[in-house]
């Protein structure tokens, strides 16, 4: 039980973890990386169950998959192309950032080999059989090793986008093109895509539909 | 992930990975049920990349269901013919420009799709935007943002 205390209380810290995405963007206030994990849990959930999922797995598996980052932190693909000028700060956060195979490849290791030491450092004294259940879920979730993981990670995105999309409600100078080009460059399940063609509807079209 | 009845377009490389993987997971799946679990750990012919797998049983026989419906229902991505391949298709290489920034595309199916790494699906709005396009088309995805790619070259491999 003690220990089951001490990974609740290490985990505790993602519900005071602002997530870097809105925090570079001066997001006031933004949402918590524990924020994040609860809504993208019931869109999962919700969604997944449509789509005939193993719905136990989906909820475990959208509950876990930013565990990583209570010590590895948020990594954004702008963190290392985000210049100290906050003109050009500005400008780069307009556009969705483009990387050579090469340096997609190595920004991808370097943060797949960050979150993994953080994630078997975060579990290490947890029960072997969950410890398993929880690294196993995430190796899922990350290489997309079933349908679940390909869908979860998807479903990440989507939560993404929708508070990016809030955030843009409230201010207009949010750049909200960025998540839009990754979405329509990532997200091909059916039932997601219609997810988004209702998203787009209700944020963007709003005024033309009254 | 295409839907069970759908087919899986795969590179013939990404084929060969998943009968591969096939094979190994099977091997994985007899082991267990003759009881040999404790000896998974140190057998040397089985691959460490399996390792998740190994552990985890109702993991293994869910990723070895998939494989099997993938496997009988792949279609291999056929270069085509030279006079074709001035034209978007699935396995091509498409190199793009974009809010003023270059980048290149493989569009592959669902299952080979990783974004992260610029490889796209046939079935993401961009990849079934772009097909059936030639270099120098300006494509454009709808949506509330416009997005508009310039194509610049295709290649296949």
């Amino acid at each position: 039980m003690n220990e089951l205390i001490n990974f609740l209380i290490e985990i505790g810290k993602l519900k005071k973890i602002k997530r870097k995405g809105w925090i570079i963007r001066k997001v006031k206030n933004p949402e918590t990386i524990a924020d994040h994990s609860f809504r993208i849990a019931i869109l999962a959930w919700f969604l997944g169950k449509e789509k005939r999922f193993d719905t136990k797995k989906i909820l475990k598996m959208a509950l876990i998959h930013d565990l990583c980052e209570v010590y590895a932190g948020d990594i954004t693909p702008y963190d290392k192309i985000l210049p100290k000028d906050k003109k050009q700060q500005k400008k780069v956060l307009k556009k969705w950032p483009r990387f050579s195979k090469s340096e997609d490849i190595e920004r991808l290791l370097e943060k797949h080999k960050k979150e993994w030491k953080s994630l078997v450092r975060l579990t290490s004294k947890l029960p072997s059989e969950t410890r398993e259940e929880i690294i196993n879920l995430w190796l899922d979730y990350e290489e997309c090793l079933t349908k679940e993981g390909h869908f979860v990670r998807q479903v990440d995105k989507i939560e993404n986008l929708l508070q990016a999309l809030e955030y843009w409600k409230k201010d207009k100078k949010f750049p909200i093109k960025p998540w839009w080009v990754e979405i329509k460059e990532t997200i091909d399940d059916p039932l997601l895509l219609q997810f988004i063609d209702t998203l787009d509807k209700k944020f963007h079209q709003k005024k033309k539909s009254k | 992930m295409a839907n069970q009845t759908e087919k899986f377009y795969l590179t013939k490389e990404g084929l060969k990975k998943l009968k591969e993987e096939y094979q190994e997971l099977q091997k994985i799946a007899q082991i267990k049920v003759r009881e040999q679990i404790p000896e998974i750990f140190h057998s040397e012919e089985l691959n460490p990349e399996y390792l998740a797998y190994q552990e985890d049983n109702e993991l293994l026989q869910s990723r070895l269901a998939d494989l099997k419906n993938i496997l009988t229902n792949a279609e291999i991505i056929k270069t085509p013919k030279k006079e074709k391949q001035n034209i978007v298709n699935l396995g091509a290489k498409v190199l793009v420009e974009t809010d003023g920034q270059k980048t290149e595309f493989e569009i592959l199916g669902s299952l080979e799709a990783n974004p992260s790494l610029s490889k796209i699906s046939n079935e993401s709005p961009v990849g079934n935007a772009l097909l059936g396009h030639k270099v120098g088309d300006m494509v454009t995805v709808q949506s509330a943002i416009k997005m508009t790619y310039k194509i610049l070259k295709i290649n296949y491999k």
